[in-house]
């Protein structure tokens, strides 16, 4: 993933190694230093090994989740498509077999190594009479030349064999699969709407030619044209031209835009006339690429939350680990070792720590990125339980073990090498006497004048971000306008105030900007969150610092009690309160990591709540969604799916009819949209109401009356949101009710000027109508779309709705078998909303469990942390000791402090989640309109806290008991 | 846990051939060699001896802070090592203070709180325990640093909390471990100066070890140590030190 960024990553990466290795080739007592620092202290670099393995572990667990869906979406393509580059296709058999004259020429191309010509329709097939009988309502019907097929682009067509006979038919394991069919067996075609039976010959895999575009059945050439003759209607099979590039499955995709470059100049005028160039393969791959990367950078971005725990992990093992050696540090300043020579110094360590935990991380990453894939395997099974589902292939790829290498090795060595400067800025002489720093050190004048300046720039930024409703900049300018300001603050004013005042202003800020600026998250961008969620959590804990004295006087009876509980409290309490950095530093890992798994809760129960709502917005009164093959429609409909054995059960039915469209100068969307163009009659707003996002309010008061203008007026459309959209969220959407566009049939050129009436709060009724499965949908009335698009307009579908008590499963399966020949397929929409919420709420589970990692490492940081804090304070827990604290109140003192920090983490990020939320559902008008009360899943946060609480406290029983083991005649290291 | 006033017969404590060996490394070295000693109540006892001969481990088998490997200790008739480590450690709390060289202050702690630790683990309730603490730092003559962390006082504060603290709860018997090693003369004096003043006007039991021969010629009582095993033990008339 993301090889684009492989040389910059690269480059930094031999950038910092070459920098690291020319210090430590030149400074020999730097290297000697930092070597023997390492070999000497080894749980500490062990420690600081393990604070950002977990890093780069999730970075490639991330980057490995974005390779697997590429590559499993590439093999699935590949195996579809196999050998097929480009799909020449033709609107009548004519211009088809005109076409395919026409592309004759090019088989001696060396970019081409095969072209076929095929005929393909939509079919009802069927096994056996009686109950026992199998259907299958929607299969590919090809007729095929086999012998030219075998010798399709070179070995791979995947159909070869004998040509089957007169009344017989190849069919692939996917139909066979279907209808329990085997060779041998005969089948029942429901071809333009007149029974034809064939007897299978062999079944094949579903692959290459045998696979290609959901055909399952293969017929000799010239049986399709006849059925259709013999049926009499004008319904005749499409005429495709497939062709082949030079380089076979995998390769021949390179040359796929020159290919059709030719191909277009072949066809000459058929191009103008509905013959069409497509590139399937190359579409499919590009879109696994953008679908790999979206799904890996949503990994990531997940991630970032905990590769920030990570950052502050490091940071807080490398200060204890430069606290500990202060003493050290003073005598090597002191004999003369400049401040430069420290930070390369431990700079050099820290590029042994990057490496060896970057190596280490992206073994974990492996793993991580293995156990993610396994779960959301099993997800996408259930996403394409409709539309064949996609198998997920474990994938890595080399780009992206060196990508996540880079990353967490870059990522750790900034860190230390940031940390590094500021740890080597020690007083010589508390250092050597071990004293506690000096603490608050008033800022030079150029840093104040410096930082003030910065102040000014973060603040213009910040205006021109707000006014403009930027996500990342409204939340990120202001908060570096104000902390920039603090430095001079601080001169003027007492520190806390400064502090306390800042980070409540930051605070009020991060919830309160979505209320001021609603719009702020509308480019769908993750990275806002991110920004929102650090600067939340930041300020919160800057606030909790500065004020903690003011928190614990709610402890106060507790800690003043004389007893051992009293008096572990008090310890426990005080520590924290005295190391505000380190404590501040656990706090934000916490924070942060629960911040965004109870945010992800939280929205995962608003979106659970709103399953009714939804449905009700798919529905739009309707219950049943019925496509049928165009080649052999249903005569009268709403005649015959209400009355017969229907009767009582389908109280309405809405016909629909089905072109394909093409749409253009829509505001914000420059090149051509592809688009499903739904004609419907006035019935589809009397039996029921599809709910509109927004509507042009001069045809109507209310959404049924912008309906009814619609489907009686051919001027007027209603689009849904995802018109023109790459993968943004509905904020993208750049076209209003009111604008205007230019609707165009591809076949005939004809464009009509159009206006939209309306925007559709949803359109899963309308999604994939018919054959025409390949754009979003643009509804208009049914006498407008017959008179723009006349033959091209095919009625294919319905809507029904039902009588109440009536259940649309039993109804669905009857609909199925009873019109079979008609390829009905019955659509619950309910069932098909629901399924994607199970699979909505399986995939927030997914990246809760991805984003729990960040907790282990906020719970293994707040164990190293109390690992240091018992060796830091053996001393004085041998002072406890001796003036007769018992063992076991030292215990309970460590961990007492260990639960303190962890639940004020815990609880604040919960809390910040749950405002944040609730700010978002208040600022949310869809959420507002549909009057549902705010969700808060309190279980499953008080699950979260409980165990996030309890797993703390188990990181801390081990130090704790050591703490308690200390005896203190050896901690007092009292000796002669 | 008033100890100071108690005129019991007999020794506050005894030792009687308190042995204890280090093992470094298949390494053994008797730090104490079979060795008695009596400490009566109201004396000063100062140990001295030269670097290696056993003084600290003295102090810390002698007050239970370390095991010994033989003999026996007994304070106010308890033998130390018949004790499990939780009633030893009770036992010291109501009956111990301590003086560290290195002051051994809780860092986080302000001078009050570093010197009601004592009373509040012998359960005495918090605010009569902050009245006694800050009695005890008038006492010693910081009532105007009572709210002052460690790292805000000097070297000779710092000791001066510590000893308040070792004699908070009025202790039995306070062990203190090269008290002046770390001040400077002037210092030093005031700090003997509050502890002889301590145990001539309250009777406080006190037994330091030093190297100085200024502080352990002031004791009342000095016992000098030499390899492990006691070499003299001196009645002396106590030097007139006073803060």
């Amino acid at each position: 993933m993301y090889s684009n960024l492989t040389p910059v990553l690269v480059g930094l990466l031999a950038a910092a190694v070459l920098a690291t290795a020319a210090i430590a080739l030149r400074g020999p007592v730097v290297r000697r230093l930092a070597l023997r620092q390492i070999s000497r202290r080894r749980v500490e670099a062990a420690l600081v090994v393990t604070g950002s393995v977990l890093g780069t572990a999730i970075i490639v667990g991330s980057l490995i989740v974005g390779d697997t869906l590429d590559f499993s979406v590439r093999q699935t393509a590949y195996q579809r498509l196999g050998v097929i580059d480009e799909v020449v296709s033709s609107s009548t058999p004519a211009q088809g077999q005109q076409a395919a004259e026409r592309l004759a020429g090019l088989r001696a191309d060396p970019d081409v190594d095969g072209i076929l010509t095929v005929r393909q329709t939509a079919a009802a097939v069927a096994k056996g009479d009686g109950p026992g009988r199998k259907g299958e309502p929607r299969a590919g019907v090809l007729e095929v030349d086999f012998a030219a097929a075998a010798a399709f682009g070179g070995s791979g067509s995947g159909l070869t064999g004998p040509q089957p006979g007169p009344g017989q038919v190849v069919i692939n394991d996917q139909l066979a699969g279907a209808l329990d069919a085997r060779a041998g067996d005969t089948l029942t075609f429901y071809l333009y709407g007149r029974s034809t039976t064939a007897r299978v010959a062999r079944v094949v895999p579903t692959q290459g030619l045998a696979g290609y575009g959901g055909s399952g059945a293969f017929f000799a050439p010239g049986t399709l044209l006849a059925a259709a003759q013999e049926a009499g209607g004008r319904a005749r099979p499409e005429t495709l031209t497939l062709v082949s590039n030079a380089g076979g499955v995998e390769g021949g995709n390179a040359a796929s835009d020159r290919v059709a470059a030719k191909l277009r100049a072949a066809l000459g005028p058929l191009t103008s006339q509905g013959t069409e160039v497509d590139k399937p393969k190359q579409e499919v791959l590009e879109e696994a690429r953008q679908a790999g990367d979206e799904l890996g950078s949503l990994f990531l971005f997940i991630g970032s939350f905990a590769i920030i725990a990570g950052v502050l992990l490091l940071v807080n093992v490398f200060v204890m680990l430069a606290e500990e050696r202060k003493p050290e540090l003073g005598m090597l300043r002191a004999v003369g070792m400049r401040r430069g020579r420290l930070v390369r110094g431990f700079v050099v360590e820290g590029a042994v720590y990057a490496l060896v935990a970057a190596s280490l991380g992206v073994l974990a990453g492996l793993g991580v990125g293995r156990v993610v894939v396994e779960v959301a395997a099993r997800i996408f099974a259930s996403f394409g339980e409709d539309d064949g589902g996609l198998d997920l292939v474990f994938s890595v790829t080399p780009t992206s073990l060196v990508n996540g290498f880079a990353m967490g090795f870059l990522i750790a060595f900034a860190t230390v090498a940031l940390t590094s400067i500021r740890i080597s800025r020690v007083n010589i002489i508390a250092a050597i006497r071990d004293l506690p720093g000096e603490g608050g050190r008033r800022l030079k004048r150029r840093w104040v004048v410096a930082s003030t300046l910065a102040a000014a720039g973060f603040g213009a930024a910040a205006w021109v971000a707000v006014a403009r409703s930027q996500g990342v900049g409204s939340y990120l300018y202001p908060a570096l306008a104000t902390l920039a300001l603090c430095p001079l603050l601080v001169r003027l004013l007492p520190r806390r105030a400064v502090y306390t005042a800042t980070s409540l202003a930051v605070l009020g800020w991060g919830l309160g900007a979505n209320t001021v600026r609603p719009r702020v998250f509308d480019d769908g961008s993750t990275t806002t969150f991110i920004v929102l969620g650090v600067v939340l959590t930041f300020s919160a804990v800057l606030l909790v610092s500065q004020n903690q004295e003011l928190l614990l006087r709610l402890f106060r009876p507790l800690v003043r009690r004389p007893t051992a509980s009293g008096l572990a409290a008090r310890l426990a309490m005080a520590y924290p309160l005295a190391r505000r950095f380190r404590t501040g530093a656990i706090l934000i890992m916490y924070g942060l990591v629960v911040f965004t798994l109870v945010l992800i809760t939280v929205l995962g129960s608003v979106i659970d709540a709103g399953v009714d709502r939804a449905v009700a917005n798919a529905a739009g009164g309707y219950a049943i969604r019925v496509d049928y093959n165009p080649a052999a429609p249903l005569t009268d409909p709403a005649g015959r799916l209400v009355g017969g054995r229907f009767a009582g059960r389908v109280q309405g039915v809405a016909p629909l009819s089905a072109a394909e469209g093409r749409v253009t100068g829509l505001p914000g969307l420059p090149k051509p949209i592809d688009s499903t163009v739904v004609g419907a009659t006035p019935a589809l707003a009397e039996q029921g109401l599809f709910p509109l996002d927004e509507r042009l309010d001069r045809l109507g008061r209310d959404d049924r009356a912008v309906w009814r203008a619609v489907l009686a007026d051919p001027r007027y459309v209603i689009l849904d949101q995802y018109l023109g959209q790459t993968g943004a969220g509905p904020g993208a959407v750049t076209y209003r009710a009111g604008d205007a566009l230019t609707l165009t049939d591809p076949r005939t050129g004809k464009a009509e000027r159009k206006v939209i009436a309306g925007i559709l709060a949803d359109d899963t009724a309308f999604d994939g109508i018919g054959e025409h499965s390949f754009g979003s949908a643009l509804i208009t009335s049914a006498r407008g779309l017959r008179e723009q698009f006349g033959g091209g307009a095919e009625a294919s579908a319905a809507l029904l709705r039902l009588a109440p008590g009536a259940s649309d499963q039993a109804l669905a399966a009857d609909l199925q078998g009873e019109f079979l020949a008609n390829s009905l397929v019955a659509t619950r929409i309910r069932h098909l909303v629901e399924l994607d919420y199970a699979a909505n709420r399986s995939f927030f589970r997914l990246l809760q469990g991805f984003l729990a990692l960040g907790l282990v490492i906020g719970i293994a940081g707040l164990g190293v942390v109390m690992v240091r804090a018992v060796r830091e304070r053996r001393r004085s827990v041998g002072v406890l000791r001796a003036l007769g604290f018992p063992a076991s109140t030292v215990r309970r003192a460590f961990l007492l402090e260990s639960s303190f920090i962890a639940l004020e983490g815990i609880l604040l990020g919960a809390g910040l989640a749950i405002v944040t939320s609730y700010l978002l559902f208040k600022n949310d008008d869809e959420l507002q309109a549909a009057g549902s009360a705010f969700p808060v899943p309190w279980l499953s946060i008080a699950v979260l806290v409980a165990v996030t609480a309890v797993a703390s406290l188990a990181a801390t029983a081990w130090p704790a008991r050591q703490a308690a083991k200390i005896r203190p005649a050896v901690a007092l290291r009292i000796a002669d | 846990m008033d100890h100071t006033d108690d005129h019991q017969p007999g020794p506050l404590l005894v030792a009687e051939q308190v042995r204890k060996v280090y093992r470094t490394g298949g390494v053994e070295v008797e730090a104490l060699s079979g060795l008695d000693l009596a400490v009566r109540r109201g004396e000063l006892v100062a140990v001295m001896g030269p670097s290696g001969s056993g003084k600290t481990t003295l102090l810390n088998c002698l007050s239970g802070l370390d095991d010994v490997d033989g003999g026996r200790v007994l304070v106010e008739g308890r033998d130390l090592f018949a004790m499990s480590d939780a009633r030893r450690t009770s036992h010291r709390a109501r009956t111990m203070g301590f003086i560290f060289q290195s002051f051994n202050l809780i860092p986080v702690f302000t001078a009050a709180e570093n010197v009601e630790l004592p009373l509040l683990l012998n359960g005495v309730p918090a605010k009569p325990a902050r009245a006694t603490a800050v009695r005890m730092l008038e006492r010693v003559g910081l009532g105007h640093r009572v709210a002052h962390r460690p790292g805000e006082l000097s070297g000779g504060e710092q000791q001066r909390v510590t000893i308040a603290r070792a004699l908070a709860a009025r202790p039995a018997i306070v062990w203190a471990d090269e008290p002046t090693g770390n001040l400077d003369t002037q210092m030093a004096d005031q700090v003997i100066g509050l502890l002889h003043e301590l145990n001539r006007q309250e009777g406080q039991t006190i037994v330091l070890v030093t190297h100085d021969p200024g502080v352990g010629g002031s004791a009342g009582r000095l016992v000098r140590m030499r390899d492990g095993r006691l070499v003299g033990d001196e009645q002396r008339r106590p030097a007139r030190i006073g803060v």
